[in-house]
């Protein structure tokens, strides 16, 4: 089992959850992060890190093409491990609908 | 041995420091245990007890003091096998419940036990194989 990032990450990406990871498995894209489900140790330490509250665990009913996606992902974007400032506008598309479709981003991250 | 009363209701680095103290006391004295452990950490406990003070404290009080990739040390460790990692539980939550209130105790088992499984995932699942692994095997 695994937690994953979702749809409320992107073009916000505060980026609090990288710093309690104690196995730093988030990896980061150009405007979301994901974690690796190989790496994640199910903690759950992240989960209430994320002002976004984008993640979740993957037992959780209906994440199947998030879980995909994280582990997609996390296999070509860079480790990220260190907390930068979230974008400018963050605050602005916190709790925007379906941001997968219109601004995911699969260009990878500057990493740590 | 501590009365109810005693018990610890909140959780703590002194707290974590006394569970993994306690923890890996009983670990050194365990028949199935102990030679794994023995083997891995042959000289001085002090480093390992260190790392896992931060990982607990990095797990339950969020402190970030624990980096590290514990599916990888797992992975290395010869003849690892899911009885193991019940056996591992089972102390951990004698441990757990003598030092800590049923609240505090209970999110350390829950943690633990989620942390548990999932390293054996990492280690043993096999998507032709059913999981959980059968007893027997």
């Amino acid at each position: 089992m695994t937690f994953v990032v979702t749809d409320n990450c992107i073009r916000c990406k505060y980026m609090d959850c990288v710093e309690v990871c104690p196995v730093d498995c988030f990896y980061e894209g150009d405007n979301m992060l994901v974690i690796n489900p190989d790496e994640c140790i199910d903690c759950g330490v992240c989960e209430p890190e994320c002002p976004a509250e984008a993640i979740f665990p993957d037992t959780q009913p209906g994440l199947e093409d998030w879980v995909k996606l994280n582990g997609q992902y996390a296999a070509v974007w860079p480790n990220i491990t260190i907390k930068r400032d979230a974008p400018d506008d963050a605050k602005a598309f916190d709790g925007v609908a379906n941001k997968l479709e219109q601004y995911f981003s699969a260009n990878p991250g500057q990493g740590d | 041995m501590m009365s109810a009363t005693t018990k610890l209701d909140h959780v703590s680095e002194h707290g974590i420091k006394l569970l993994v103290d306690g923890f890996y006391a009983k670990v050194r004295r365990d028949p199935e245990l102990a030679p794994i452990f023995l083997r891995a950490i042959p000289g001085d406990w002090g480093p390992h007890l260190n790392k896992m003070y931060a990982f607990w404290s990095s797990v339950m009080l969020t402190s970030g003091r624990y980096k590290g990739n514990p599916v990888v040390k797992h992975m290395a460790i010869p003849n690892i096998k899911p009885a193991l990692f019940e056996r591992w539980l089972a102390l951990f939550n004698e441990t757990s419940t003598e030092l800590f209130d049923d609240a505090v105790s209970a999110e350390f088992q829950v943690r633990a036990a989620r942390i548990a499984e999932s390293l054996q995932l990492a280690l043993f699942y096999r998507p032709d194989r059913p999981w959980p692994p059968q007893a027997a095997t």
